[in-house]
């Protein structure tokens, strides 16, 4: 590429931004518009997946133990349970642990509580156990109720399933609204780039006939392309940027107990991508658009 | 210049627009092509630009292979053809100066030499006066005038002009012709498809005629040979 033709192509390209301010703006409003969208159902799908992991990091498993269990015992089955597959932690809750925390719920010491209980603690040992992944939870709870020196197992049978369904859809959702978005963004951007390039096809016609290459009919489009992409991206980061910490102060300080997402690098890095995409969508816009007429 | 082998086209939709065609053109040489509407006077040119590909033939413009070539190479042949057009193709939106310079902007001449050669041609076509109008302030011939310096500031090999007197009154059609007249004397092979009978017959050059996608006619110094 030479030179002249830079100079050429750069003159050429903010002509043609200047004599179509219109079609100009619609580009840069639709990829701001899907932008916007795109950025808030990522942000949707992050705070979705992430509030499904919170319901999900709250799922223990309480193994209750056989009576006849020794500390020793005890110890060794945590060890045990700790190297089954799937398992990210156990603790040890001793009986006489139970018993005060029991009494603390009660209003009581904790010997005027045995003494209430006949003088017999009759709670056993308990284990609490944590699962790496929830989807594994009754399948862990399985294997732990099997054991000899465990009775009992309880992780909120019928409850965790249905929890698990729940937060399997949230995720799926968050998926599908960005997805969706992606899409509706692209189809919309191929059309700007289509409308813009069919209001100059009798140019690019001429231009063909004279002898200019493909490469440089295609390069005013390209750039026309990441340039309207950029400013939408910019645009679209910004709105999205100010909107999400807009609504997560608000959200924090009516419905405290949603778990908001505000991770800053995550933050940036949406905000990024956001800009990127909107240059990607609007070059490749151009590219794909511009096919059709370069065919000679 | 141009060597046309046995080349048909058949459009997708089954038209036969040429039919086992042979055709040789030489170096210098001035050339109408007449015939009734839709006999494949247009398809024949575009031919010579590689705007259309026959369906069978050999095509050598310039002893290159129009058949072989890549698409890449297209904007390189096509840089040693003009192409004039019944409707001129001028850009609205584009001065005189501008709708020229055009075709040498578009291939990456300095800057320099784009405004010294666009003067020269323009001068040559007669027009040196208009170049900061802009095509709808000009008549017909003025119109015409800017597709002809055009399709010449490259100083091409072969000039292809598809009926560039069609949309002219007889007077200026005939500026047009002294033109192209000119330009042919200075060594540009000149191809011109024509309905213009008065024309044809003055010029007294070679005349191929095309009917039903064949030549039917091919004469040094010929006429019409069509009745109005």
């Amino acid at each position: 590429m030479t030179l002249n033709s830079t100079r050429y192509i750069l003159r050429e390209t903010i002509h043609s931004m200047k004599r179509n301010p219109w079609l100009s703006i619609a580009s840069v409003l639709t990829v701001m518009v899907s932008l916007v969208i795109l950025g808030f159902s990522v942000f949707f799908l992050v705070n979705a997946s992430n509030m499904a992991k919170s319901f999900e990091d709250q799922l223990e498993i309480a193994a209750f133990v056989e009576e006849s269990t020794t500390k020793s015992e005890l110890q060794a089955l945590q060890t045990h349970i700790k190297g089954m597959p799937g398992v990210a932690s156990v603790t040890i809750v001793t009986k006489e642990q139970v018993l005060t925390d029991f009494g603390k719920t009660m209003g009581g010491t904790e010997n005027n509580i045995l003494a209430d209980l006949g003088g017999k603690n009759p709670f056993s040992d308990e284990l609490t156990i944590k699962a790496t992944d929830a989807q594994n939870v009754i399948a862990l709870a399985d294997a732990v109720d099997a054991l000899p020196e465990v009775y009992k197992v309880r992780y909120g049978q019928g409850f965790v399933d249905k929890l698990l369904v729940f937060t399997q859809w949230l995720r799926w959702i968050g998926l599908g609204v960005v997805a969706a978005f992606a899409i509706a963004a692209v189809v919309l951007i191929s059309i700007n780039v289509k409308m813009n390039v069919f209001s100059r096809r009798r140019e690019i016609q001429i231009m063909k006939l004279v002898g200019a290459s493909n490469s440089f009919v295609r390069w005013p489009f390209l750039i026309e392309g990441l340039a309207l992409g950029f400013v939408g991206g910019a645009l679209a980061a910004v709105i999205v940027g100010m909107g999400y910490n807009w609504i997560a102060m608000n959200v924090q300080s009516t419905l405290t107990f949603l778990p908001i997402v505000q991770n800053v690098t995550l933050f940036q890095q949406v905000l990024v991508g956001l800009l990127l995409t909107g240059m990607g969508m609007g070059a490749l816009g151009s590219g794909i658009s511009l096919q059709k007429f370069l065919k000679t | 210049m141009i060597q046309l082998k046995n080349v048909s086209k058949i459009y997708p939709n089954g038209a036969k627009a040429l039919i086992d065609v042979n055709l040789t053109i030489g170096k210098g040489d001035f050339v109408f092509l007449v015939g009734p509407s839709g006999a494949g006077k247009s398809t024949l040119i575009k031919l010579f630009y590689r705007d259309e590909i026959p369906t069978r033939g050999q095509v050598h413009i310039n002893s290159k292979n129009l058949i072989r070539m890549k698409e890449r190479e297209v904007p390189y042949l096509r840089r040693t053809i003009g192409v004039i057009f019944q409707d001129f193709k001028l850009l609205p939106n584009k001065t005189v100066l501008e709708n020229v310079a055009f075709a040498l902007e578009v291939i990456g001449v300095s800057r320099k030499e784009i405004q010294l050669r666009t003067r020269a041609t323009l001068e040559l076509v007669g027009l040196a006066n208009k170049e900061k109008s802009y095509p709808h302030e000009l008549s017909g011939g003025e119109q015409q005038r800017v597709c002809v310096a055009r399709a010449i500031i490259n100083n091409p090999a072969l000039l292809v002009a598809d009926e560039p007197t069609g949309n002219l009154d007889p007077e200026t059609a005939w500026g047009i012709m002294d033109l192209l007249y000119n330009i042919n004397k200075r060594g540009t092979t000149v191809v011109m498809a024509t309905h213009a009978r008065a024309i044809v017959n003055k010029m007294q050059k070679r005349v191929i005629a095309i009917e039903n996608g064949r030549v039917a006619r091919d004469e040094i110094k010929g006429g019409y040979g069509y009745d109005a």
